[in-house]
């Protein structure tokens, strides 16, 4: 370690340059995929919820309202329908406020519509649904949630696309970076390293202090890009959170396992801290490989 | 054992530096290349080393091929060789003690060992107490003291020395070469030199080259051109 430090020290800038290389990339790199999964668990989330929602007037009786929820049954096109009452909606609607008193005292059970969440068997199934409901009589309002998933995952394809874009330019321009400092850094101990291979020095020995030192600015870049981030989701939590009203948590579908994203959880954080620490630690060490491998073959003529 | 049959070397522009030469020296055989500018002898000492292929023959150091194309081989080699340069090649960043232990560290052996044998070959050389200078606080004669003891540092069990006393006063010049006299018995030494005196002197063996042949090859030489 102390080999490490003081090789770093003699070489400031080229230290300083590589760490802030690192930096940005990294810093980039946790920001495009903490989005990506947060916008993944948003769409999980949206795909989760009812497909589609009725909303009955209030003089529309209970009624009349299992007979609609008997008849779309009987469609074959339904895979589950869910009635909430008038005090379903209000009991919802009081755990949601719950902190919000003012609001509370201005609701009661009469103001808020009793409804039918319907999921369907096939998303096909689902604009002959709407279309059908539109149609009941008694009926408020319906509302189709598959605009929203379509946009939803639109959105999230794009990002995706243009986030592996911007990451493979932002790893190739960093790992350019890198490698043109390393060269400084090999060309400023030229004699020393001509020296060691003349006295039969390995590669691998005269590449090491440099990989150390790569390793090494990885490990402190990451710790520090994560750093820096968490204490920006530290003061944006409370923003967020108010954003994400009512939603408890967003997962991501990892196969046979559900990864909460949001809130997140020490798992997630943990995860995000090893992934971005092998990455820096990664790219530095493949960049320095590369940089390096050009000078110290043994050149006979 | 190093083992030179029918080598030629010669250089991209044509330039023929070794001309079908012929010759072996036995371990523990002290040996003066001696010759003009450019008849060859840094040629040899580059060959033994494995910094050069030669263009035709066999070069044989140590039963290693030195055409081989595995660098691991000549890695090896070059472990088991001392290479006393004539322009030094002392690290200015690093201290007596880190330029002389560099060869050890690249051996890999422990600290301890290392501090052992680099305050023996300090001793070896005449530069007892000097472990931490720096190249900006030595002599000339001192600073190839320094070079010759790394050369010597450790199993390295060829010496090749180009031009060790070319910048060098008479008396260090004699200083130096009785360095290379207490080792003479363990270790293989050429060296490559200009001075009359001191092969007229020392009465080893000497390798005469004139326009990349061999001329001569004396047991006990002096001398001559």
């Amino acid at each position: 370690m102390r080999k490490i430090l003081t090789a770093l020290r003699r070489t400031p800038y080229q230290s300083l340059a590589v760490f802030s290389s690192l930096f940005l990339s990294l810093f980039l790199s946790l920001l495009l995929i903490f989005c990506i999964n947060f916008l993944y668990g948003l769409l999980g989330y949206v795909e989760s919820r009812p497909q589609v929602t009725i909303y009955f007037q209030n003089e529309t009786t209970e009624t009349n309202i299992m007979g609609v929820k008997n008849d779309l049954e009987k469609t074959g096109m339904i895979e589950s329908v869910k009635y909430i009452s008038k005090n379903d909606a209000f009991n919802l609607y009081k755990d949601l406020n719950k902190d919000n008193p003012l609001l509370l005292e201005m609701v009661s059970p009469d103001v808020l519509p009793a409804s039918l969440e319907i999921f369907a068997k096939k998303p096909e199934y689902l604009p002959q649904i709407a279309d059908r409901l539109n149609k009941v009589t008694g009926k408020d309002e319906v509302n189709f949630q598959k605009n929203v998933v379509d946009k939803l995952l639109s959105l999230t394809s794009v990002v995706r696309t243009m986030s592996l874009g911007f990451f493979v330019f932002l790893m190739a321009t960093t790992s350019i970076i890198l490698m043109t400092i390393t060269h400084f850094k090999v060309a400023l101990r030229k004699d020393e390293i001509e020296l060691l291979r003349l006295m039969g020095a390995s590669a691998g020995y005269v590449r090491k202090p440099f990989m150390q030192q790569a390793l090494f600015l990885g490990f402190i870049s990451a710790t520090v890009v994560y750093g820096l981030f968490a204490t920006i989701l530290y003061f944006l939590f409370p923003a967020v959170q108010s954003y994400l009203r009512g939603i408890e948590q967003l997962s991501v579908d990892l196969g046979s396992y559900q990864l909460i994203v949001w809130p997140i959880t020490p798992l997630y954080a943990g995860a995000l801290y090893i992934v971005l620490t092998l990455f820096g630690m990664g790219i530095a060490a493949f960049a320095t490989y590369f940089a390096t491998r050009k000078y110290l073959s043994i050149q006979r003529s | 054992m190093i083992q030179f049959e029918n080598v030629t070397k010669s250089y991209p522009l044509g330039t023929v530096a070794l001309d079908d030469v012929s010759f072996a020296i036995e371990p523990n055989e002290f040996t003066f290349l001696v010759g003009t500018s450019g008849a060859g002898k840094t040629t040899i000492l580059n060959l033994i080393l494995g910094d050069l292929y030669p263009s035709s023959g066999t070069v044989i150091v140590n039963d290693i091929d030195i055409s081989s194309k595995k660098s691991k081989k000549i890695e090896e080699l070059r472990r088991r060789i001392g290479v006393v340069f004539q322009d030094f090649k002392i690290l200015q960043d690093k201290n007596v003690f880190e330029n002389i232990a560099l060869g050890l560290h690249i051996q890999e052996l422990p600290m301890k060992k290392i501090k052992d044998a680099v305050r023996e070959v300090l001793s070896l050389v005449g530069l007892e107490g000097r472990d931490y200078y720096f190249p900006v606080q030595l002599s000339a004669g001192e600073l190839q003291r320094v070079a010759i003891a790394r050369a010597m540092c450790g199993d390295r069990q060829i010496i090749l020395a180009d031009e060790p006393t070319g910048n060098l006063d008479p008396k260090t010049t004699w200083d130096i070469m009785k360095i290379f006299k207490k080792v003479e018995d363990h270790k293989t030494i050429i060296i490559a030199t200009h001075n009359t005196d001191i092969v007229n002197s020392m009465k080893k063996r000497v390798l005469v080259l004139k326009k990349g042949r061999l001329t001569k090859d004396m047991k006990k030489g002096g001398y001559e051109l």
